[in-house]
């Protein structure tokens, strides 16, 4: 007993000690730890995953010849409706090619997309991040966009070997510049995470709105990127504004709002990743410093 | 068996995962299922210091290496305890007192992470919660309850492993 006592106190000393040593050791050290640790964890969470996918394929390849028969009448009155739909969208496409033409507006062709399944997701009131599965070796780099069809769905914040961190739209440290539809002066607006409650849909905040910006009546205002500072292609849809619960303050020059994403960021299987074709200055002053 | 506690670790590392999984489930809402501390009870009881510790450093840094949490943040604090726990057997003498031990190391370490967490990430506009104590008693109690749900199952298979393994069993009057 007094031996194991003893044994304690030369061990709070040395963990007084490693304390220290951790606190003074070099960040490159720290980042390799946690990056053996992340690697650790990485195949069981790939396992995890394609355990669901195999799950869900034998679960459809388990429906019986009825069901199949049902679902496939099912279909074909929704392709029959479908149908008229795009005929809708040719025209649509029709009008924004002369748009774009009028515009001038250009795809942005200096990105790559990297598809990726959504490997786990991970929320709380200080974070709301997912995990994808694909990293370094499919050419994901850091500050990347990521993106469901043409909206928004986060940022890359960290990259490691077959995964990365992806910081969503509603997670505290996205920051972001932003249009509001509707707004004919197109004046900047800003984006940032919101650090949500538990037990409640994760949201944004909008901020710097021009006081004179009113939402169309009856309507729901889009939010997009600007396209500034690098990171987004311009005119990706962020989300849509909502400036109800925000009263308007005399003297005060700018009000805020709540940014709902368009999608439901928990539920998305895959993302797209932007990866940009050539270095932007930001990785490119950090290349020089490492 | 210097190596008990790698073994150990993978041993318990299925509910480390399974952990995650529900925290992925419960992604919506913005719960974090945290059962760290509560893993390293059994093991500090029947490990020697020297083992215990390396044990409580890994289980703190495999949840740390998914979140961003300052680096060592939890896995310190779970190596505090592992030290203080094996330094005071009598303490997890029974099963109520491990039980007892379960909570509280689940709490403190969820409190930990929980401080450094809000310390460390960016404190300008939108960073804090709007209602932060409630935001971090919430998570706090949460913890506490899953400390308590979740001991007697992990400690089952760690007890087993352990069995296996050939760790000799806890003194009845450690």
């Amino acid at each position: 007993m007094e031996q194991n006592r003893r044994g304690a106190q030369a061990s709070y000393v040395a963990l007084t000690i490693f304390i220290a040593v951790w606190i003074f050791m070099p960040s490159a050290v720290r980042r390799l730890n946690r990056e053996a640790f992340t690697e650790f964890q990485a195949p069981a969470m790939h396992l995890v995953s394609k355990s669901r996918d195999l799950a869900r394929f034998w679960e459809l390849k388990s429906r019986s010849s009825e069901d199949m028969a049902a679902a496939g009448r099912d279909l074909a009155r929704v392709n029959a409706a479908l149908e008229l739909k795009l005929a809708d969208f040719e025209d649509v496409r029709r009008e924004n090619k002369r748009l774009r033409k009028i515009d001038s507006y250009t795809v942005p062709a200096d990105y790559m997309s990297v598809v990726a399944r959504v490997a786990s997701r991970d929320s709380s009131s200080w974070w709301n991040r997912i995990v994808i599965r694909k990293g370094r070796n499919d050419g994901i780099r850091p500050g990347a966009p990521v993106v469901f069809g043409n909206s928004v769905v986060g940022r890359v914040t960290a990259v490691h070997l077959t995964t990365s961190e992806v910081d969503l739209v509603t997670s505290p440290g996205f920051r972001c510049t932003a249009f509001l539809e509707g707004d004919e002066q197109n004046r900047i607006v800003l984006v940032n995470g919101l650090a949500g409650n538990s037990l409640r849909a994760p949201q944004a905040r909008i901020s710097v709105i021009p006081v004179d910006y009113d939402e169309r009546v009856g309507q729901v205002s889009k939010v997009y990127t600007t396209g500034m500072g690098g990171v987004f292609p311009s005119h990706l849809i962020l989300g849509t504004v909502d400036l109800e619960s925000q009263a308007t303050k005399p003297g005060v020059s700018f009000k805020e709002g709540r940014l709902n994403p368009v999608r439901d960021l928990y539920n998305l299987q895959e993302v797209s990743v932007l990866v940009p074709l050539h270095q932007n200055p930001g990785e490119a002053l950090l290349d020089q410093f490492q | 068996m210097g190596w008990a506690w790698l073994i150990l670790l993978l041993a318990t590392y299925p509910w480390l995962l399974g952990a995650d999984l529900a925290t992925d489930m419960l992604a919506g809402v913005g719960a974090i299922i945290f059962i760290s501390g509560a893993c390293i009870i059994a093991p500090c009881r029947r490990l020697r210091p020297i083992q215990a510790v390396p044990f409580a450093a890994c289980i703190g840094f495999l949840f740390e290496a998914r979140r961003p949490i300052p680096d060592g943040a939890l896995a310190i604090t779970l190596v505090a305890a592992s030290i203080f726990l094996t330094a005071n057997k009598p303490l997890l003498r029974n099963t109520p007192r491990l039980l007892r031990a379960a909570i509280i190391t689940n709490t403190l370490a969820c409190i930990a992470w929980s401080i450094a967490v809000t310390i460390a990430l960016d404190t300008s506009q939108g960073a804090r919660p709007a209602t932060p104590w409630v935001q971090f008693i919430l998570q706090v109690s949460l913890a506490t309850i899953l400390g308590a749900a979740a001991y007697l199952p992990i400690s089952l298979v760690q007890n087993f492993a352990m069995d296996r393994i050939g760790i000799p069993p806890a003194a009845d009057t450690p």
